[in-house]
């Protein structure tokens, strides 16, 4: 399969996540020179299979935060801890890969590896991401990027 | 009527919105156990009475896979209906894990309303809310 049709692919799977679980408004590429300053929290998930790969997603601090106060339904105001913040993000970068793969018509089962938090100094892949989408209002006006980095040969 | 769920996930923050997708989808009496991967399960349903397990498939330790084969090949517990909620959403993987004894299979993302009709379907119409 071309790359641009994993691309393709990859950015439906984001969008059917963040509509259906996280009640984000998603509107495709941000507008060339959108603001990307500020904090910004990392995951990725790797996966095995035909082919092998990994996922990573970045997306700025706040709409993270607005992600996952509709994801876990609070409503209390208060800020959610960093702790459940990770979870969720962890969370998200699963089911996006999940729902990629799910779209791959593949002869073997694919396993996924546990998703995990990128730290602040473990950079991002250093090229610009496959895809990015533009979240609405109820996302912070965020964005997210996302990287899919399939093993060679494979694809 | 009451129920008892065991959600079997390695997220906390899965385990907690399944917990409140169940609560406000009007399915009323539900009780929630909760283990991180399928050897806490076996621990929870060895010691505890359960009427529906829902379990996540990738999770260390003992995944969502060995988990419906144990409980499939335990003849005390064999008849705890399994519905499990994945990311992986591939027809080869649903076939595998229903014919490996899963009663239901819901993919990750899903709808409230996909949940519960998954719930009522396998636990049957009397503990609709």
């Amino acid at each position: 399969m071309p790359d641009s049709e994993w691309h393709g692919l990859l950015a439906a799977a984001a969008a059917e996540v963040l509509e259906t679980m996280f009640f984000a408004s998603v509107y495709g590429p941000p507008q060339a020179g959108a603001d990307r300053a500020g904090p910004r929290m990392a995951a990725r998930v790797g996966f095995a299979g035909t082919p092998n790969g990994v996922l990573t997603l970045s997306i700025s601090t706040p709409a993270m935060r607005a992600l996952a106060a509709n994801f876990l339904a609070s409503d209390d105001g208060d800020p959610l801890p960093v702790s459940q913040l990770e979870g969720v993000i962890c969370e998200l970068a699963n089911m996006i890969c999940g729902a990629l793969l799910s779209q791959v018509k593949a002869a073997e089962l694919f396993r996924l590896t546990s998703p995990e938090l990128l730290p602040d100094d473990a950079p991002c892949p250093p090229f610009q991401p496959h895809i990015s989408l533009a979240l609405g209002e109820d996302a912070g006006d965020g964005t997210i990027d996302l990287w899919l980095d399939l093993e060679p040969h494979a694809h | 009527m009451a129920f008892r769920v065991l959600i079997v996930d390695d997220s906390p923050v899965m385990r907690a919105l399944i917990r409140r997708v169940i609560v406000l989808s009007g399915l009323e009496g539900a009780a929630f156990l909760e283990a991180s991967d399928g050897r806490e399960a076996l621990d929870v349903l060895r010691a505890q009475s359960v009427d529906v397990v829902l379990t996540d498939i990738n999770m260390p330790s003992m995944d969502g896979e060995q988990l419906v084969r144990c409980l499939h090949a335990d003849a005390a517990l064999k008849s705890v209906p399994i519905i499990v909620v994945s990311t992986d959403g591939t027809e080869s993987r649903m076939r595998q894990m229903l014919s490996l004894g899963a009663r239901g299979y819901v993919k990750k993302p899903f709808m409230p309303e996909t949940l519960r009709q998954e719930l009522e379907r396998v636990l049957g119409g009397a503990y609709a809310g």
